[in-house]
């Protein structure tokens, strides 16, 4: 018996939305009147490492009749602590709300706050945070495989996908200084400059890895396993997408051709040259092709950022908003006075609201800022993809068997801590 | 024809407030006109808002007429505008549920429900989403202290649960 | 059952509080109360006494087998995981074999903040773990709520239950868990617990003192 699954030609055309609606129909499976139904809490420990999320279950025999989602298992009232912090402590704590791509979280506070304050932010900053922002896009998604291939039953690839990974977290922590909670951003630019020798350990890393990307899709891609577990499982079509604001890889692998880093440029994606990864099945199946053709993207995307990285600062000296260096303040004065400032009362930031999505490894995350003027906020709420997704589960589980459940699941990438705040 | 121009049009004077503080378009509503303007904003075929990117509630202790807040940001895929709209609430006001335009505002309800105490009408299961469900109180309001109203290190009641 | 002979657990610990140490007793005790808890030597039938204690032996074996039940709960579980990925790889050390069910388990490793919401589970899958056990907690957030103070978060795990070995970081490095691991596996060899003979956890305390209010 082989392994290999040979695509045919009428698996190649893209299909429309009522061919996809009809495929949804097919494979989720009706469940008659007056069944009785077992109560099942796949609950919040369970294997599945994606965290304390709890889904009670109505099941049929395997079929889920219906799935009632239960989080806040780690909700921390993130949001109301931020009102009683400056700006400038709240970077830390966005780190913890993704952890496997925390960059990106500090990324899409700074840009709202820097939006608030009408800050501009230098271009070496630009791109030293574009690049920083692709390298947690690979973090998450290498974690991201490992973790998927994990639930449906593997555990080397786990293993390969966590030795990869640490190539990355080893340029994070030449970077940043953390592996994992990298509180990098600062607004009006990064926390630091690039250290010596980093470009060339970044262009190895990134050179090699869409190799690994390569063989991983060799390994999985026409695998006769993952074919028939994820293949047309969990089909959750462009309507639903919108309807239950799911974004990010799932709706692009449903056919919508929406990249936030391309419809509302940031940072200096403007510049960058890559493709959208769009597929058009809006399964499991396509979900992974479209994450692995992120890592690939991500891979030009960084090699572009260190071929035309510009010279310059990187941080903005706009001093109402943005912190001193510390060389500056332990020898000048007013670098000193403004330091105190910052770090005791917070940047003077106007009054008014705004409100700014980015495209964040996992989906679009929104930050809202309302501001009555001083160091803190007045209101900041994020939008974060993970909360949508895990309110989005009920719809694409419905019907399905409990071990498609699991895929779906992992398939949506969901991370409690972006859920719950 | 832009947002502001489509908006305008329909609805004049029932827009109470206009703002477009660093390029976001943002409309004030009176309660009373939720469920319509959303519904347009919606179904028109200009607008085609068909994403609801989240509901957020707040609290402004200072404005004492109507101290609650519901803010609603909109996004367009086929136009690739965003839109923002605002409603004040005094106390007791209840507004329409929109899970019927947009599903994906269902858990942004309970959220604000849970955190501020805005209740929706016509939702389909309104109750607690992120805190305990015998926790007492709307934790997000402002005079809900951040340490919790129950001391200790646990911050909460075991009794029955273990 | 007449026909079968054991050895004789001979002074095996027992529920007696008398002979477990805790507390203060076990941060001042020596060696010797250690050695004296473990209970006596292993008797075999006919009066042969091993030069070991039952304990020491069956310390010796757990602690290359301490399989931790999984239980990540936030952002310091990404840092247990890489733990056992292929660069850290604390399978060297029999440890990957994290289960999903408490009562496979043989301890816990609290990664991350325990909420209000989750803290009676926290407790229920504590006790739910059969003896011998050891917690680590994992990550400041474990350890004392981190920056957290807030009205969704408990301020250190163990308030809920008894804590053997604390790893400090945010999050801790894999190598500064494997050093908690480490020292946990000292206590294993020593069969040193931190709960004591009557069991008693914090959280069943903190209950007591609710009732009575």
């Amino acid at each position: 018996m082989s392994t290999e699954h040979e695509v045919t030609m009428e698996e190649r055309q893209p299909p429309t939305l009522e061919e996809l609606k009809a495929r949804q129909a097919r494979t989720r499976q009706n469940v008659g009147q007056d069944i009785e139904v077992l109560t099942v809490s796949m609950g919040p420990q369970h294997p599945s490492t994606h965290g304390v999320y709890q889904a009670v279950l109505d099941l049929d025999g395997e079929i889920i009749v219906d799935c009632r989602p239960g989080i806040g298992n780690l909700h921390r009232g993130l949001e109301k602590l931020c009102e009683n912090r400056t700006y400038h402590q709240i970077i830390p704590m966005t780190d913890r709300l993704d952890y496997n791509s925390s960059f990106a979280m500090n990324h899409g506070f700074c840009e709202a706050a820097e939006k608030l304050m009408g800050v501009e932010v230098p271009p070496r900053a630009q791109y030293i945070r574009t690049m920083a922002h692709e390298l947690s896009r690979l973090a998450n998604h290498i974690l991201w495989l490992g973790v998927h291939i994990m639930d449906l039953g593997t555990q080397t690839f786990f293993c390969i996908c966590f030795r990869d990974r640490e190539y990355v977290l080893d340029l994070f922590e030449m970077l940043t200084g953390a592996r994992l909670t990298h509180s990098f951003a600062r607004i009006g630019g990064v926390a630091k400059d690039l250290p010596d020798g980093f470009e060339e350990k970044c262009r190895k890393v990134v050179e090699f890895l869409p190799k690994r990307v390569a063989e991983y899709e060799r390994i999985i891609k026409n695998n006769r396993i993952y074919y028939k577990r994820a293949k047309n499982v969990g089909i959750f079509t462009s309507e639903d997408c919108y309807a239950w604001r799911v974004t990010g890889p799932p709706l692009r692998a449903a056919g919508v051709v929406r990249d936030l880093r391309k419809d509302e440029p940031y940072a200096a994606y403007a510049d960058m040259d890559f493709k959208v990864a769009v597929e058009y099945n809006a399964d499991v199946y396509d979900r992974f092709l479209v994450r692995m053709t992120e890592i690939r993207e991500s891979c030009k995307i960084i090699g572009q950022c260190l071929d035309n990285l510009p010279d310059g600062p990187y941080i903005s000296k706009d001093s109402a908003f943005v912190l001193p260096r510390k060389k500056n303040v332990m020898l000048d004065a007013g670098a000193m006075i403004q330091d105190f400032y910052h770090v005791f009362n917070g940047p003077d930031a106007p009054k008014g609201e705004v409100y700014r999505a980015i495209e964040v490894p996992k989906g679009e995350m929104g930050v809202y800022i309302r501001s009555e003027g001083g160091g803190k906020p007045a209101r900041v709420r994020f939008t974060t993809p993970s909360f949508y997704h895990g309110q989005a589960l009920p719809p694409m589980a419905q019907g399905e068997m409990l071990a498609d459940a699991v895929a779906i699941f992992a398939s949506i990438d969901v991370v409690l801590g972006d859920c719950d705040r | 024809m832009s947002v502001a121009e489509i908006m305008e049009a329909r609805f004049g004077s029932r827009l109470l407030e206009t703002t477009t503080f660093r390029d976001d378009l943002t409309y004030s509503i009176a309660p009373d006109d939720w469920r319509e303007v959303l519904e347009f904003c919606k179904e028109s075929p200009d607008l085609a808002f068909d994403m609801l990117d989240c509901l957020i509630g707040d609290h402004l202790p200072e404005r004492m007429e109507a101290p609650l807040q519901v803010v609603v940001h909109l996004v367009s895929h086929t136009y690739g505008h965003r839109l923002r709209i605002k409603v004040a609430l005094p106390e007791g006001k209840t507004l329409r549920s929109l899970t019927d335009l947009w599903p994906s505002s269902n858990w942004d309800e309970r959220e604000a429900w849970e955190m501020y105490g805005i209740y929706f009408t016509r939702h389909p299961h309104l109750r607690r989403l992120l805190t305990t469900d015998d926790f007492e109180g709307h934790p997000m309001r402002k005079d809900f202290p951040l340490q919790g109203t129950i001391g200790g290190p646990i911050r909460t009641k075991l009794k029955g649960k273990i | 059952m007449s026909g079968l002979v054991f050895p004789n657990f001979d002074g095996a610990p027992s529920v007696s509080k008398a002979q477990m140490l805790s507390g203060e007793a076990l941060r001042n005790a020596s060696d010797q109360d250690v050695l004296a808890t473990m209970g006596g030597a292993v008797r075999l039938p006919g009066g042969i006494a091993l030069p070991v204690q039952i304990e020491r032996v069956l310390g010796f074996g757990r602690s290359f087998s301490y399989w931790p039940l999984l239980f990540g709960l936030a952002c310091c579980a990404i840092e247990m995981m890489a733990l056992g990925g292929s660069r850290f790889d604390m399978s060297r050390f029999g440890m990957e074999a994290m289960r999903a069910s408490p009562r496979q388990a043989d301890g816990m490793i609290v990664a991350g903040w325990c909420t209000t919401k989750m803290a009676p589970r926290v407790v229920r899958l504590y006790e739910q773990i059969p003896d011998p056990k050891w917690v680590l907690a994992m990550g400041s957030c474990a350890i004392s709520g981190n920056i957290w103070d807030t009205y969704g978060v408990v301020q250190g795990v163990d308030s809920l239950i008894p804590v053997d070995v604390y790893v400090p970081g945010c999050p801790p490095r894999p190598e500064a868990l494997w050093q908690g691991l480490e020292m946990i596996r000292e206590k294993i060899k020593k069969s040193s617990h931190a709960y004591d003979g009557l069991r008693r956890i914090p959280a069943r305390d903190a209950l007591e003192l609710e009732g009575a209010e």
